[in-house]
């Protein structure tokens, strides 16, 4: 059973392996047609080893149609991570669990209204022993282990857990195509218009999730961004796997890029046992 | 190679798959189970419970008790190995081939002297001072291999430890430190951060003072002139040639000691350090001087 | 009158026992201290009646600021690492500890390092010691042709059939049973 199973996958390997040399191809025949190109050679402090460095295009905001600026490399433990989407799920629910305190509210038979006295004596009218008339078991009685509101869902998702969360929400991103790198966030009007005719344009998804490493966005960008709900810019800091998920594209600055892949190389690289402690609500 | 790879292969198969939303990711299959209580043949009747008794009621007896005989752990007469257990010193083990190893992945510089700072700064020593804990105590396993030049202090070590060590043309103080001064010396950065003065260490308890001014156990209150008798004494009873540290290259920081009210190296009790002006604050009135002379 | 003089007086007294044992030995207690007969120094008095009283209470202590002083160095080293060092080529390594080597990149699949420096092998022991499983981590590349070559060089050395299962999502394979020293030496001998 286990060796069919096996030789199906390896079957499988195979049936992919032309489509990842077409798509190989492709890029090398626009890297003979664009002019000038500027190939950025990285020097990482922690180059990798075995799996090669992903390239991406440096893309333009000034004009509608897309421009090719430059080849651009992101590191493949960032960027080219195993895709667990289990991971990405586990990091989802933790998403939206923290931040939810439930509200929804029942009484007891203590809080509801009445129901002090007994309502008919214990012995010799043939009828069921009763103490109260809120009792559970009554109609219009109170609710035996319903909801109580203020209720949190809060728990901590373990830190190696949010980074490779992290990372494979980027790395899935990129396979996908829906992650692309900019030079800047420059535009040249800040009409809505012109950023949603260039989302059209170049087939970024409607929602478009913009990633910058400072916290103030040029006006022109915000500005178009303003009336349109479903673009939105986010500093680095801010970036996190339900907005990813939320929205169809993630735009990355050049310096935002950069940041990400600094930060969770560092986390990846360092003596990480005081953020894999146990979660405390007082830690904060 | 190409789709081969594990990860290349993940990947180039999302390339063909709808976009990954909200909508379409999952959590494994079983990796969680919801909890159930049966009903009849499902499991039902007693949930595995049995028929009454403990199994039911959760009152299992008390850990030892042979319900009524004389209890197999009050059968002997008493041998009070942990009396006072609690209020013991306790020196978590660090090994010599743990510390060589620390060495060879550049965990510790041995070009600077080695204190209980340094190595629990290399994040693979477990160090609790909240649990009685007074410091390293330096054991033999991979005394043969241990191939270092250092100055180390540590809180405890063996006659072999000592050997080990000096043989490389090392020094080895044994040390102690007070329970405050030992949080200080785990996390630094933190006592930095609080903006508070330095403190002076210590001295050490009487049933400890015995070992720590003896120069056979090289410690740090001993006479200098007696442990460098006892440096030459057990390199002959072990018989190894004992190396000139006066002639070495790294003779400054060989000789290179803690004052015994000192904490940090380099570092003197009062000195307030600010870590984001990069400055140090030294006390110049006369009586906190006084005070931290000791 | 009388019996609020002397309350005062012993919370005095009381402050000063206080300050005399120096609990924590913090200089933060010194901003409260007192100057004149009642010093930093600690001072057990004997009794009440012989203790003094407070004559005036010392705010501030003098103190030289020097910046970029010549101990920062001390201080430096005292601060955690960054990134976990990255280990400096030596000639030998005393402790056993043997670096990854440079060809192993081109071989069809590797193992990575952890980035404490150490194979990622290890054993899980279950079932109160009755079930061992060797567990082998972060593995890139090709992971069957690698459990294929595992799998032939156990069946050499332990001269057995041995089971393996392969995670391709997780990048691990688990052995079964206690083949860690095995699967260690053969890491290395491949340069992993």
């Amino acid at each position: 059973m286990t060796s069919v199973l096996i030789n199906a996958f390896k079957r499988l390997n195979l049936s992919i392996r032309p489509q990842v040399k077409v798509i190989s191809s492709s890029y090398s025949t626009a890297v003979t047609t664009a002019n000038s190109l500027n190939v950025t050679q990285k020097e990482w402090k922690y180059p990798p080893l075995y799996t090669k460095p992903r390239e991406v295009w440096i893309e333009n905001l000034d004009t509608v149609e897309e421009k090719k600026l430059g080849l651009f490399e992101l590191h493949p433990s960032v960027y080219a991570a195993m895709p667990r989407i289990d991971i990405i799920h586990r990091n989802f629910v933790w998403q939206t669990k923290y931040r939810w305190v439930s509200w929804a509210h029942t009484k007891t038979r203590a809080e509801v209204r009445g129901g002090g006295r007994k309502p008919w004596p214990q012995k010799g009218l043939g009828r069921a022993r009763h103490g109260s008339i809120r009792s559970p078991l009554w109609r219009g009685g109170g609710v035996a282990h319903g909801p109580r509101s203020g209720k949190t869902h809060f728990f901590m998702l373990p830190f190696h857990l949010r980074i490779h969360g992290l990372t494979s929400m980027l790395s899935a991103k990129l396979a996908q195509d829906d992650l692309h790198v900019v030079n800047n966030l420059e535009l040249p009007t800040d009409e809505s218009n012109y950023l949603a005719d260039l989302i059209e344009n170049r087939n970024w998804g409607p929602s478009v999730l913009i990633i910058d490493d400072t916290d103030i966005a040029p006006r022109n960008i915000t500005v178009a961004t303003d009336s349109l709900p479903h673009v939105n810019i986010m500093p680095v800091y801010g970036l996190n796997v339900y907005s990813m998920l939320k929205h169809d594209t993630l735009v990355l600055t050049l310096a935002a890029a950069e940041r990400i892949e600094e930060r969770i190389l560092h986390h990846l690289n360092a003596i990480t046992t005081e953020q894999q402690r146990e979660f405390k609500l007082s830690q904060v | 190679m190409g789709s081969r790879q594990i990860t290349e292969k993940s990947l180039s198969i999302l390339r063909s798959l709808p976009r990954i939303s909200v909508g379409n990711i999952r959590d494994n299959p079983g990796s969680k189970v919801t909890q159930k209580r049966g009903r009849g043949q499902h499991g039902g009747d007693k949930h595995g419970a049995g028929n009454k008794g403990s199994g039911q009621r959760q009152n299992y007896m008390r850990l030892g008790y042979e319900t009524g005989n004389n209890p197999f752990y009050l059968r002997m007469p008493q041998e009070p190995y942990y009396r006072g257990h609690h209020h013991r010193r306790e020196y978590p083990p660090l090994s010599l081939l743990q510390l060589q190893s620390l060495i060879d992945t550049d965990r510790i510089d041995v070009s600077l002297p080695v204190d209980l700072a340094s190595i629990i700064k290399s994040g693979l020593y477990n160090f609790y001072p909240e649990q009685k804990q007074f410091g390293i105590n330096l054991t033999d396993e991979g005394a043969d291999i241990f191939a270092a030049k250092i100055n180390i202090e540590v809180q405890w070590a063996s006659e072999q430890v000592i050997a080990a060590v000096e043989r490389n043309g090392g020094v080895i103080t044994t040390a102690y430190y007070d329970p405050h001064s030992l949080f200080l010396l785990k996390n630094p950065k933190h006592f930095f951060k609080t903006g508070a003065a330095i403190p002076r260490r210590m001295i050490p308890p009487p049933d400890v003072i015995e070992y720590y001014t003896s120069a056979e156990t090289r410690g740090y209150l001993a006479d200098p002139e007696k442990i460098s008798q006892e440096r030459l004494k057990l390199s002959q009873k072990y018989g190894y040639e004992l190396p000139q540290v006066e002639n070495d290259s790294f003779y400054e920081m060989l000789c290179e000691r803690k004052d015994p009210r000192q904490i940090f190296y380099g570092l003197e009790p009062g000195w307030v350090v600010n870590l984001k002006d990069k400055c140090i604050l030294k006390p110049t009135d006369k009586e906190l001087l006084r005070f931290y002379s000791s | 009158m009388a019996t609020v003089w002397r309350s005062q007086c012993a919370f005095a007294r009381l402050l000063i026992g206080k300050i005399a044992q120096n609990p924590n030995n913090s200089p933060d207690l010194c901003t409260k201290l007192f100057q004149g007969p009642i010093s930093v120094t600690s001072r057990n008095y004997s009794n009440y009646a012989n203790s003094p009283f407070i004559e005036r209470i010392k705010e501030q202590y003098e103190y030289d600021i020097i910046k970029n002083p010549p101990e920062w160095a001390y201080v430096e080293r005292l601060l955690p690492f960054d990134t976990i060092p990255v280990v400096t080529p030596k000639e030998n390594y005393p402790s056993g500890w043997i670096p990854p080597r440079e060809e192993a990149v081109h071989l069809p699949y590797f193992v990575s390092r952890t980035k404490n420096h150490e194979l990622p092998i290890y054993l899980n022991i279950t079932y109160r010691g009755m079930r061992k499983i060797t567990k082998i981590k972060k593995i890139e590349g090709d992971i069957w042709l690698l459990n294929d070559t595992l799998k032939a060089h156990l069946k050499e050395t332990a001269g057995k059939y041995v089971e393996t299962r392969v995670h391709e999502l997780g990048k691990f394979i688990e052995v079964k049973g206690d083949y860690v020293n095995v699967i260690r030496n053969w890491a290395h001998s491949k340069g992993f």
